[in-house]
Order: structure tokens, then C-alpha cells, then sequence
């Protein structure tokens, strides 16, 4: 720190006490308190109560425009990850600046585990990229990561950057495909913040919150989904419990 | 859960000084740098001086009212740097060369139709009406300004003391990209933005979104503790952490003026306001319009440089109850008026001093108070303008008429410039209704 940002310090510091102590003689006055009166207790979402985490996922993150596929094992993960790059495929340029040449689809990986696993079993041409460089980012079609945590509620997922490099990947591209087992949605936001917080990796440097896609409303209040992030994105869950398809 | 985040606010401005310390110790432990500046001016050197020494000229922006509020742009502009707004709204206005009139959608003052056009001239795309082309357009030129981009420079919208935490939202994405793409990051905080534990985030998550754009959460949102710890990692290598006063530490000085320092920023108060919906947000003349504007302005700049927006509210109490927070503005409003009017005899808001009122605006008011109270008095004043305006008066209305508003001579011309004065009715109301009860 510097001898300015040192002095700015100290002198804000006192600021700050300085004023809470003058306030002090106006703190037992009455100071027109909010006259709002009634007062609702917290409630939460009522009909929601007993049904199971992962359809209260599905539903919540289908209202915000994502794609959710519910799964039983690896193999089926795989499959579903291979249609999604297909579909890329069929569904006209990629929208990546540059106009770089006609290439075969090119997907961004994290370090997962759980995704090597799956792409292993992905039949497809395209080329898999897992540590790729910032230009060849800005060139992928579709990026591939675990979420660590999912937040019923929201339709949220949850990603520490601590468990996989999985910051650029669920971001640049524009599709995200975010692949998640059953057992680690929550119902809600508040048990999350408790998991990641005491997480045994310790606080991740970066935890991410992702609930659906990219979007704006920044012209005339018009939603346009994609502006800077993902304009897809699609959730597999792998629930070995799931009926079969 | 409005009550809740009012009380965690108030905790912790109640303690401000100790929420602080502990903040940037644990973000200092995580590796962040902590930077403290008093003023607008120190923000913008801290950055720029940091900027030189890594020899760094371009820099892109995510949406921050703090900015804003110091015009670090033009700071930068002077030192050299290049400064790309990236939030979709920020960015079209930047192209513009405007100011942003609303603080969560800061470009709605502008149609689909000027917008299209701005792109056509400045990005050179084809003309076209289409929100998700114009949307594209703005993406694959920003695109390159990311990959271009030596350092990020970001908001914050909540410092979590316990754990050292910055946490920010948005929907776009820009933040993300931002915060993670280029070497280094800064982050603006104002000093009240710190609250107290790692779970009270839950609390803000829930109302922030909801009051601010209507969504159960908005699409991302970034916890960011210290700054990466091994060179594989993502993410900056170096995360800049200043923590701004710039006139917030004197609001601590009284209760009133202190739920200033509780707002969230979310501009539920500017969407529910009949008057911010006449006027629009460039009106207010200041970075924050609308009714927090009306409140948090004068006490940034001083009373004494922005005595009418007080003013400029009808009391209405609609951003009392739309307030996430539970900000009692109305309240506020009263307050500051007060102070202008009074000249602040305590608690001084206002380094500058009380406002003086002249001796002559405040004998007229007694004079009004006084008449106007009483009934005789007050039908006896009525009569004696109807007599004095005779001669005023042409075709219906008061004054000159010239073009579409009559106009009248110094000294009261200036009232209106932009507006007719309207000459008083022949009967009163109250002599109306006393010849139709004669009648019955």
C-alpha cells in the first residue's frame, strides 16, 4: 500500500467514526421509521416443498430458457453430448468472430474427470481442445464443464473454480453444455452458500452462479438471449435413479 | 425479508469502520489488493498509476455506477488509455457520447431506430431493425475489445467481510469476460457495500434481482475471493481491490441520512416514480437520477450545488414502497429540504456550510403563510390579484404571448421560460359553489 492509500486509510477510518459517534444523540430520537406496515414473513415457495430436487431443477431452468436432459449413466451423458454437437453442426455458422475457415466444430473442455470420462465415449469429428489458448477460445462452438452444485430453485448451476478450470469454457463459446450428477442439487441458495464456503477445497477463488443464458434488455427493453455469454445452454443430469428413458 | 436486509445493513453501517478492517484483511489474506482512496481523484490515479507501471492502454469496463460517479472515463481518456464500456447499454451510450439516464438499463431513453443508426455509422453494419442482429453486432465487435484488453476494470455489488469476497451481477455475460479474461482487474467498491457474513448474500441474491429487473436472479452471478494462487489457474493475475469514501463516511452522521447509505442500487425507486417517469432520468441533472438520485446526490456534492433535486419529488411515497431496503426517501427528502432551508444548524451533511436564504424570500413566505392561513385574508388576496392582473391579461393568458408561451418581464420571466403563467379564474371555487348553493 501506498503512503497516499495509507493516509486515505486512516483518515476514512476515523471519518467513519467520527460520524457514528456524532449520530449517537440522534440515534434514540424518532427518525420517521418506514411506515410500510404490514409485515410479511419469509415464505417460501409453498407447492414447491415436496417435490423432488431434480424436477424442481428441470422446471426452474427451462423458465429461463435452458435445455435440461435428465440421464442414467455415463454412456447415455455421452450420447446426449454428441447430439447437442451435432446439432451445432447443423445449425448454420458459428456465430465466434473472426470468420475464421470452415473448420469441423471445435468444443472447449475443463480438466474434469467426470467430462473426460464422457467425451472419451463421444463419437465425433470435432476436434476437443482442454487447455486452449485465448485466441482458439474465441473460435470454439461449444464448451463443455462439470457444475459442482445445482440450486433446485433458481434452475442454477454452481461452478468452483478450485474443481475444475471451467471459467472461460462455460463462458466464451456459444453453447455451454454443463454436465452435473444428481446427487449434488440442492434445493436452495442458502444450503449452496453453506457447501461452498466449507467446501474441502477451501473457498474457490472464483465461484460462478449461471441461471440459463446470456441476455439483455438493454434496446427498448427487447430480451435478446447470447449478447456476451452462451446463447444455449444446455444441462445434462446424470441421475442413476431416473427411469429409463 | 425486507426487514432483514434493512437490519443487516444497518448492522453493519452501525460498524462500519470494524466491517471494513475485517474485509480487506481477509481479501488481503486471499491475495487481492487493497487500495483505499477519499475521493473521485485518488481512484483515478491509484488506477492509472497502476496502469503506467505495467506499461497497460487498453481497458475494458462492466457497468459501474461508482464510475460513473467519479468520471473515471475522461480520467483515463486524459491519461492515454483506452476505455471500452462492454455492458450492451453502457456501450451503445459510449458510441454516443451520452450519459447513462437510467442505472440499470442506462440506455432506455434511446429507440431501436437511433440505435440501429448509431451502428450503422460507427461499426459500419447494414441498417436493420432487429433486436438479436443489433445484439450480435455489438458481441463480435466487443469480442475483439476482450481479447485486446491489458486490464478489466468492474463494480461491486457486495464485499462480504467474513470471507474477503466480491461478489458482482449481471445478465450479459460482460462481467464474466471482464473480470476473468484480461491480467489484471480492478474493482470499484464503495465503502457501504460491505455486509458482514458469507451466508447474508442469500438475503441480497433474493431481493436485488426481484427489485431491479424482476427476475428470481439475474442470469450470472461472480464471487470473487483474492486472486488466483497458481499460475495455471484462470483468471487475473493480479486483482485490485479500491474501497471509495467520496462523501459516504459524513452520511453516517445522522439516521436518517445514513439509509442512504443502505441502497442496493436496483432502481425500483426510478421505475415506481411518477416523477422520473415525466422527466426521464437526463433531467436530474446528475449521475444518480431519479429518487435515490434526489437523495444521494446533494450529500456526494454537497448540499449546497444541488438544492433543487430535494425538490424535484412530489412526495409521493411510491419509491418508500417499492424500496427493497426500506429506505424512507420521502423522509430524506424532508430532511435535506430542511437543511437548505435551515441551514444545517447540526449534523452537518454539508462541508460547505448552510445554504443562506435571502432575507426578502423569507419575509415573502411569512407573509403568505401568514395571509393564506386565514380565510377573510385569503378570499381578500384572491380579489386583489384578479384586480392587479387586468392588466395583464391577454388573450386568457399572462403576459407577452409570443410563439406558444406567454411570456412575462423580468423578474418573474424566469418562471417562464418555459412554461405560460395562468391568470387567475374570474370566480374562485369557492365563490362558485356559494352562488349555487343560492340558487337551490
Amino acid at each position: 500500500m501506498t503512503e497516499t492509500s495509507l493516509e486515505a486509510r486512516r483518515e476514512i477510518l476515523s471519518s467513519i467514526r467520527e460520524h457514528l459517534a456524532e449520530s449517537k444523540r440522534f440515534d434514540t430520537q424518532d427518525v420517521h421509521p418506514p411506515t410500510t406496515a404490514r409485515r410479511t414473513t419469509s415464505k417460501s415457495v409453498a407447492g414447491d416443498r415436496d417435490k423432488p430436487v431434480i424436477e424442481l431443477f428441470r422446471h426452474a431452468l427451462e423458465a429461463v430458457s435452458g435445455h435440461c436432459s435428465i440421464v442414467r449413466t455415463i454412456d447415455e451423458a455421452a450420447q446426449a453430448v454428441q447430439e447437442i454437437v451435432a446439432e451445432r453442426k447443423a445449425s448454420g455458422p458459428p456465430a465466434t468472430a473472426g470468420g475464421s475457415d470452415s473448420h469441423s466444430r471445435r468444443v472447449a473442455v475443463s480438466d474434469s474427470a467426470l467430462v473426460r470420462a464422457i467425451l472419451g465415449r463421444v463419437k465425433t469429428e470435432a476436434a476437443f481442445l482442454d487447455s486452449p489458448s485465448q485466441a482458439e477460445l474465441f473460435d470454439c462452438d461449444v464448451g463443455i464443464t462439470c457444475a459442482q452444485w445445482a440450486i433446485a430453485e433458481t434452475g442454477t448451476l454452481v461452478l468452483e473454480s478450485e474443481r475444475e478450470r471451467n471459467r472461460l469454457a462455460s463462458l466464451v463459446p456459444p453453447v455451454h453444455v454443463a454436465i452435473i450428477e444428481a446427487s449434488r442439487i440442492r434445493r436452495s441458495m442458502s444450503e449452496v452458500l453453506e457447501l461452498i464456503k466449507k467446501s474441502d477445497v477451501g473457498l474457490s477463488r472464483a465461484v460462478t452462479f449461471i441461471t440459463g443464458p446470456s441476455r439483455t434488455s438493454d434496446i427498448e427493453l427487447t430480451l435478446a438471449i447470447g449478447v456476451h455469454g452462451p446463447g444455449e445452454l444446455h444441462v445434462i443430469v446424470i441421475d442413476e435413479a431416473a427411469p429409463p428413458a | 425479508m425486507r426487514d432483514q436486509a434493512r437490519a443487516i445493513k444497518d448492522e453493519t453501517l452501525a460498524h462500519l469502520d470494524r466491517y471494513l478492517e475485517q474485509f480487506a484483511g481477509n481479501a488481503e489474506r486471499a491475495g487481492a489488493r487493497i487500495h483505499w482512496a477519499r475521493d473521485g481523484r485518488e481512484v483515478s490515479n491509484i488506477i492509472i498509476e497502476l496502469l503506467h507501471e505495467r506499461n497497460a492502454k487498453r481497458v475494458v469496463k462492466s457497468k459501474s455506477m461508482a464510475t460513473e460517479e467519479i468520471h473515471l472515463n475522461d480520467a483515463l481518456e486524459e491519461a492515454g488509455i483506452e476505455t471500452v464500456e462492454t455492458d450492451l447499454g453502457e456501450w451503445i451510450i459510449q458510441l454516443a457520447h451520452e450519459t447513462p439516464s437510467h442505472i440499470v438499463v442506462p440506455a432506455i431513453h434511446k429507440s431501436k431506430k437511433q440505435i440501429a443508426d448509431l451502428f450503422v455509422e460507427k461499426i459500419g453494419i447494414e441498417p436493420t431493425d432487429d433486436v438479436d442482429k443489433l445484439t450480435g453486432a455489438a458481441r463480435r465487435v466487443l469480442r475483439q475489445r476482450f481479447a485486446e484488453a491489458d486490464a478489466g476494470i468492474s463494480g461491486v455489488n457486495f464485499g462480504v467481510a467474513e470471507t474477503g469476497t466480491i461478489l458482482i451481477l449481471e445478465n450479459e455475460g460482460n462481467i464474466r469476460l471482464t473480470t476473468s479474461l484480461p491480467k489484471i482487474h480492478f474493482a470499484l467498491m464503495g465503502i457501504e457495500k460491505v455486509i458482514p457474513r458469507f451466508a447474508d448474500i442469500d438475503v441480497f441474491l433474493k431481493l436485488l434481482p426481484r427489485s431491479g429487473t424482476g427476475q428470481q436472479l439475474t442470469t450470472y452471478q461472480s464471487l470473487i475471493t483474492g486472486q488466483k494462487k497458481r499460475p495455471e489457474d484462470e483468471g487475473p493475475e493480479e486483482l485490485h481491490i479500491i474501497l471509495m469514501d467520496n462523501g459516504r463516511s459524513r452520511m453516517l452522521a445522522h439516521p436518517v441520512t445514513r439509509q442512504s447509505l443502505a441502497c442496493i442500487r436496483c432502481g425500483a425507486c426510478l421505475n415506481a416514480c411518477p416523477v422520473y417517469q415525466q422527466i426521464g432520468g437526463h433531467a436530474y441533472g446528475s449521475v444518480y437520477p431519479g429518487p435515490i438520485g434526489a437523495v444521494i446526490t446533494p450529500q456526494l456534492i454537497g448540499i449546497s450545488k444541488a438544492t433543487q433535486l430535494p425538490y424535484a419529488s412530489s412526495l409521493c411515497g411510491a419509491c418508500r414502497e417499492v424500496c427493497p431496503v426500506k429506505i424512507d426517501i420521502p423522509a430524506l427528502l424532508l430532511h435535506l429540504r430542511s437543511e437548505i432551508v435551515e441551514g444545517s444548524a447540526s449534523g452537518s451533511v454539508d462541508e460547505q456550510g448552510p445554504v443562506k436564504r435571502k432575507f426578502s424570500e423569507h419575509l415573502a413566505f411569512r407573509l403568505y403563510a401568514f395571509a393564506w392561513s386565514r380565510r377573510r385574508l385569503y378570499e381578500w388576496s384572491a380579489r386583489i390579484a384578479r384586480l392587479f392582473q387586468r392588466a395583464a391579461v391577454r388573450q386568457g393568458r399572462i403576459g407577452k404571448v409570443s410563439g406558444l408561451i406567454a411570456k412575462l418581464a423580468p423578474p418573474l420571466g424566469a418562471w417562464t421560460a418555459g412554461r405560460d403563467a395562468r391568470p387567475i379564474a374570474p370566480r374562485t371555487f369557492r365563490e362558485q359553489w356559494r352562488a349555487d348553493s343560492e340558487i337551490k
